[in-house]
C-alpha cells in the first residue's frame, strides 16, 4: 500500500491557501461527474495534469497510481465497450447475444464512453493526491476549520494525526510480540493465516488504544477542553490575490460547466 | 493570530461555596464539552487514529478491488457497536485523513469517507436503540441505489438484496433487534457470536451498498458487471463480516476483562 505525503515545497500551488485548493478539488470533482463526453473529461484531465506539473510534482506517483488502478480501469473499459448501447457499429465480433445484452459489434459510442469512464477514474484518483502533495497536513486541517467544519470534528482529525506515530509504534510492537508467538505476517501466507494475523493485531491494538483514551480524556478535561474562551491557532491562513484569482477561475469554470450541461453539451 | 468563533459562554449557578467571612457566592463554571453524541472526543480521536493506521495495513487480498481489503474494513462494522452513533463522526474523521494519506484505497474518490460514515452511523444508531433512525438511514441507502436509472436494468435489484435486506430486517423486527442488542450488551457467551455477526452485517451492508451506489453513479456500470460478479462480492462481504465478528467479539470481551468502560452498556444513557 502506498501513501502520499508532502512532495512539493516550493511551487506556486504550495503557496496557495488550503481553502483554495479544497475549492479547486471540489470543482474538478463536480465537473468530472457532470460530463460523460470524452472530450470534456480529457480537458479536465489536461487541467489536472497541468496543475500537477506546475506543482513540480514527481511523475513516479502517477505511474504507481496507474498501475494500482489498472485492473479496475480494464474492467470499466471492457464493460462499457462491450455493453454500452451504441449505434455506430465498428467491428463485428460475433452473433448477437441478447441474453447478456451484447449486440455482436463493438460500437464507436461504447469505446468513447468506456474511455471517458476510465479517464474519469484517473481524474478522480489524481486530484486528491495533487492537493495533499502540495499542502502540509496542519494547513489542510486549518483550512477545514476555516471552511466552518465544526471545531470538535477538526480536533478529532488533528488529534488522530498526532496520535498516529504512537499507534503505529504500538502496532509494530504488537506485530513483533505476535511474531514471537508464531503468528506470521508474511504477505505470501495463506488466507486463514492472514485472517488470524489480522485478528491477533487488531484486538490488542484497539484495547491498548482505548486504555490510552482514558489518559487523553483526563488531559483534555484538565486543560478545560470546551471552555468558553477565544480560540487561537498557531498557523495563520489568509487569502492572497492569487488565491482569489484561482477561486474566481474555479467558480467561473463551474458555472460554465453547469451551463453547458444544462444546454445538453458534454453528454452522450 | 487567526481566530475561531467565540464559543457560547455557559454560566451556571454551581453548588454554593462558603467563603470565610462572606455569604454564599456564585462561581463561574462551564459544562464539559468533550463529548459528541454521548461519546468522549478522546475515544473518537483514538478510534480515528486507529482507523488511519488500519488503512495502511493490508489484511486480505481481493482481486478486482484495487489490491487488498485493509484492516479498516473490519473496523467499520464494529465501530457502531463500540462507539454508538458517534462512530459516524470517528469514521468520517479517520476516513478523511486516511483518504488524504492513502487515497488509493478509496474507489469512490474524494467522497469515499461517506461510505464508512454511513456504515458507522447505521450500526451505531441500531446499537443505541434508535432503530427508527437506523431503518430510515438504511432505507435511504437502499433507495439511493434504485434512484440511479442504471439500477432499473435486469437483475440489478439483486445487488442490495443479500446483506442490506438482512440488515433492514434485523433493524425492523423487534424480537430480533432486541435479541441482538441484549446478547451484545449482556455478553452472553452462547449467543454473542451470532449477535455480533448480525451487528457486523448491519454495519457492512450500509458501507458496501453506499460504496456500490457511489461507484455506480460515477462509472455507470451496467448489469453486465454487477450481476455476474454478485456471487464474488457476496463472498468478499462474507469474509469481511466474519473477520469483523471475530475481532468484534474479541474487543468486547477484552474491554470487559481489562475493566475498561464497556461502551455498549452506556450507549442508551
Amino acid at each position: 500500500m502506498f501513501s502520499v505525503s508532502l512532495k512539493s515545497l516550493n511551487s506556486p500551488l504550495q503557496k496557495l491557501d488550503g481553502r483554495t485548493k479544497l475549492i479547486f478539488l471540489a470543482v474538478i470533482f463536480i465537473l468530472v461527474l457532470l460530463f460523460t463526453d470524452l472530450l470534456y473529461i480529457t480537458a479536465l484531465l489536461a487541467l489536472v495534469l497541468a496543475a500537477w506539473f506546475i506543482a513540480k510534482l514527481p511523475t513516479q506517483p502517477l505511474k504507481e497510481m496507474m498501475q494500482f488502478f489498472l485492473w479496475i480501469a480494464v474492467i470499466i473499459l471492457i464493460v462499457q465497450v462491450f455493453f454500452y448501447p451504441g449505434t455506430t457499429n465498428l467491428v463485428h465480433i460475433s452473433k448477437p447475444v441478447p441474453a447478456i445484452g451484447f449486440s455482436g459489434y463493438l460500437t464507436l459510442e461504447g469505446i468513447l464512453f468506456g474511455l471517458a469512464m476510465v479517464l474519469r477514474l484517473v481524474v478522480i484518483m489524481i486530484v486528491a493526491p495533487l492537493m495533499v502533495m502540495t499542502t502540509p497536513l496542519p494547513e489542510l486541517m486549518l483550512a477545514l476549520v476555516k471552511l466552518k467544519i465544526p471545531y470538535k470534528f477538526a480536533f478529532i482529525m488533528t488529534t488522530a494525526l498526532s496520535l498516529l506515530p504512537s499507534i503505529q509504534n504500538r502496532s509494530a510492537i504488537i506485530q513483533q510480540a505476535q511474531l514471537c508467538r508464531g503468528i506470521s505476517y508474511d504477505s505470501g501466507g495463506k488466507f486463514i493465516t492472514k485472517l488470524k494475523a489480522s485478528v491477533s493485531l487488531l484486538i490488542p491494538l484497539i484495547l491498548g488504544a482505548f486504555r490510552d483514551s482514558q489518559t487523553l480524556e483526563v488531559a483534555m478535561n484538565s486543560r478545560a477542553f470546551g471552555a468558553p474562551i477565544k480560540r487561537t491557532f498557531l498557523l495563520e491562513s489568509r487569502f492572497t490575490p492569487v488565491d482569489i484569482l484561482v477561486i474566481a477561475g474555479a467558480f467561473m469554470l463551474l458555472t460554465v460547466g453547469v451551463m453547458l450541461r444544462i444546454q445538453g453539451f458534454g453528454v452522450y | 493570530m487567526a481566530d475561531q468563533e467565540q464559543p457560547k459562554t455557559e454560566l451556571e449557578s454551581s453548588t454554593p461555596l462558603e467563603q470565610p467571612g462572606s455569604t454564599v457566592t456564585q462561581v463561574r463554571t462551564y459544562k464539559a464539552k468533550g463529548r459528541i453524541v454521548g461519546m468522549s472526543i478522546a475515544v473518537l480521536a483514538i478510534w480515528a487514529a486507529l482507523y488511519i493506521v488500519a488503512s495502511a495495513i493490508p489484511a486480505l487480498p481481493v482481486p478486482g478491488m484495487a489490491g487488498m481489503i485493509t484492516l479498516n474494513a473490519i473496523m467499520t462494522a464494529i465501530s457502531g457497536m463500540i462507539l454508538g452513533p458517534a462512530a459516524a463522526i470517528a469514521n468520517a474523521a479517520g476516513g478523511i485523513v486516511s483518504m488524504i494519506l492513502f487515497p488509493y484505497g478509496f474507489s469512490a474518490g474524494p467522497l469515499g469517507f461517506l461510505t464508512v460514515t454511513m456504515g458507522g452511523l447505521v450500526a451505531g444508531l441500531f446499537m443505541a436503540n434508535k432503530w427508527v433512525l437506523a431503518a430510515i438511514a438504511e432505507i435511504l441507502i437502499i433507495g439511493s441505489w434504485f434512484v440511479n436509472p442504471q439500477s432499473w436494468q435486469t437483475g440489478m435489484w439483486m445487488v442490495p438484496l443479500p446483506y442490506s435486506a438482512i440488515a433492514l430486517l434485523v433493524i425492523v423486527i423487534k424480537p430480533v433487534r432486541d435479541w441482538v442488542r441484549n446478547a451484545i450488551i449482556t455478553q452472553n457467551k452462547k449467543t454473542m457470536w451470532l449477535a455480533v455477526f448480525m451487528m457486523c452485517i448491519i454495519g457492512h451492508a450500509a458501507e458496501f451498498l453506499t460504496t456500490n451506489t457511489m461507484v455506480n453513479w460515477m462509472f455507470n456500470l451496467s448489469w453486465q458487471y454487477w450481476v455476474p460478479t454478485l456471487p464474488y462480492w457476496i463472498m468478499v462481504d462474507t469474509v469481511v463480516i466474519l473477520a469483523s465478528t471475530i475481532v468484534g467479539v474479541g474487543v468486547l470481551v477484552g474491554l470487559k476483562k481489562a475493566r475498561l468502560p464497556l461502551f455498549p452498556t452506556t450507549l442508551e444513557k
